[in-house]
């Protein structure tokens, strides 16, 4: 994958996703560099799964505009579409399937027919297997695997189409300590050339993970920029102090 | 095309993996034309009663056995909107044709090898009950129920897209029941008259049965086949643009 310099991959200008009178988000604007990876770090409702849900599709804004590579969010669905994988907060998995079929089957899904034959998919498919070591559970049934292995097998799945942008929603919601580091190196080598929003409320994986993170509180972005430039703006050492501090302030 | 495709058969692997899927498509069909065989057997002759009759009820259980691919495409619709896996896929480049043609496909596949387990059930049974059967009938059929298949999965597709995965097979199970007592397929519809035959009449579920039977029987008359045909055919037509219709505005609800 070929990266120009300081390419602007994703532009949010103004964003806004209303639910009647509820302002799930609040008129956000922020952009990531191309091989950038952002955390939204915010609590539970603060607006950073509807802002995933606007930039995969899944959700029409109310106002102001989202560009994934050039292209509106909202006027060219299909192009964002085939440049963009996504791992939603649940696993979203075809639960009755293997780890293969499940892998096959978004191969099948993502990979153009005319680029990529039957062997070239089966190539993929193997690849992916191997990268993300799922080799060992690949004849399993995804219902019978840990929390663990299933969140690795969605990132997988968003890794299928070799997409430029991803879109991790809360990828290590609900895993133990153990099996959320071995997520964030699986995490740490998809980043190579590409541009990743991550969504999360734990400091540590946002400190751990990102290059830039974005503090929203609801639904809007009340602080951006990289971990020491949050630091300088606050006074404060740590993203958790940052965090409580921006919150609190924000609350006062 | 390719999108379609790889649903479908993503389809027909989580229903291959059900269980239930070939107890009640398959096995409780044929539990129901066995019984029903050895019922008609029990009958004295001078009753003259033909219902269960095996060249008459192979036609019945083959809309009896739809009211279960119905009921299981209502489940596999809703179980996906509940996960978030549908979600995931929305997100892709697939469209919304690919969804709708993804679930019809696989289920028509299952009425169709439906069809032909009661159609060899059926000979097995004519064969020691020393009932004939017309071969060239028992082939049609499977034909000729493709419109009442398709009507039945419109059916499962709509309750699965508008209820969720504990509401929606209590939804079809009444279906079932509607469907199997008003298809006058364990009793005779048409002998019983009165207001029985013309509530039947209102519904699609009698005329489903009555192809079914008619073509096994290779009566290909207006009255007991074409009128029939048309009726169960364009009630098929019109519940797959309904269900195409309410799937995609619940997809976009959903959203």
């Amino acid at each position: 994958m070929e990266m120009s310099q300081n390419k602007d991959m994703i532009i949010l200008d103004n964003l806004s996703k209303h639910y009647g009178t509820k302002k799930a988000v609040d008129g956000i604007s922020l952009s990531v560099k191309e091989g950038e990876m952002l955390a939204l770090l915010g609590v539970n409702g603060a607006g950073k799964s509807t802002t995933i849900k606007m930039l995969s599709c899944l959700t029409k804004p109310s106002g102001g505009t989202a560009k994934i590579d050039g292209h509106d969010v909202s006027k060219e669905q299909t192009l964002v579409k085939e440049i963009v994988g996504i791992s939603t907060q649940d696993t979203a998995i075809a639960r009755n399937l293997t780890v293969e079929e499940n892998l096959s089957f978004m191969a099948g899904i993502y990979l153009d027919p005319k680029s990529y034959d039957k062997k070239a998919r089966r190539e993929r498919v193997e690849e992916i297997l191997q990268d993300f070591k799922l080799d060992e559970v690949r004849k399993t049934k995804s219902s019978k695997l840990s929390g663990g292995w299933q969140r690795r097998l969605s990132i997988a799945m968003a890794m299928i189409g070799n997409p430029k942008v991803i879109l991790l929603d809360e990828p290590t919601l609900g895993l133990d300590v153990l099996a959320r580091r071995e997520l964030w190196r699986e995490i740490e080598k998809i980043k190579k050339n590409r541009t990743i929003i991550l969504t999360t409320h734990y400091m540590e994986e946002a400190e751990a993970l990102a290059d830039k993170i974005a503090i929203m509180i609801n639904g809007k972005i009340v602080m951006a920029g990289t971990l020491e430039e949050l630091e300088e703006k606050t006074g404060q050492k740590g993203l958790e102090n940052i965090f409580v501090s921006v919150a609190e302030g924000d609350r006062a | 095309m390719n999108r379609t495709i790889q649903f479908a058969k993503r389809n027909i692997i989580e229903l291959s993996r059900d269980v239930l899927g070939y107890i009640f498509c398959i096995a409780f069909p044929i539990l129901m034309l066995i019984v029903m065989s050895v019922v008609n057997e029990s009958i004295p002759k001078e009753a003259g009663m033909h219902i269960f009759r095996i060249d008459y009820l192979s036609g019945g259980i083959i809309v009896f056995g739809q009211t279960f691919v119905m009921l299981f495409t209502a489940i596999l619709v809703a179980t996906d909107r509940s996960t978030s896996f549908l979600m995931r896929l929305f997100s892709s480049p697939m469209k919304s044709s690919d969804y709708t043609n993804g679930y019809i496909l696989p289920m028509l596949l299952v009425g169709v090898i439906q069809s032909i387990v009661t159609v060899l059930a059926s000979c097995v049974i004519a064969g020691i009950t020393g009932t004939e059967l017309k071969v060239a009938g028992l082939l049609l059929v499977i034909l000729f129920s493709i419109p009442s298949a398709l009507m039945f999965l419109s059916i499962g597709l709509i309750f699965g897209s508008l209820f969720n995965e504990k509401s929606a097979p209590g939804v079809c199970s009444v279906i079932i029941s509607v469907g199997t007592f008003l298809g006058g397929i364990f009793f005779d519809a048409e002998g019983v008259g009165g207001p029985i035959l013309k509530i039947c009449k209102c519904l699609p579920f009698l005329y489903c049965t009555k192809v079914a039977r008619s073509t096994i029987q290779m009566d290909f008359q207006w009255e007991s086949f074409g009128k029939p045909l048309l009726i169960v055919s364009l009630t098929a037509l019109a519940l797959v643009c309904l269900a195409i219709l309410t799937f995609r505005s619940k997809m976009k609800a959903d959203q």
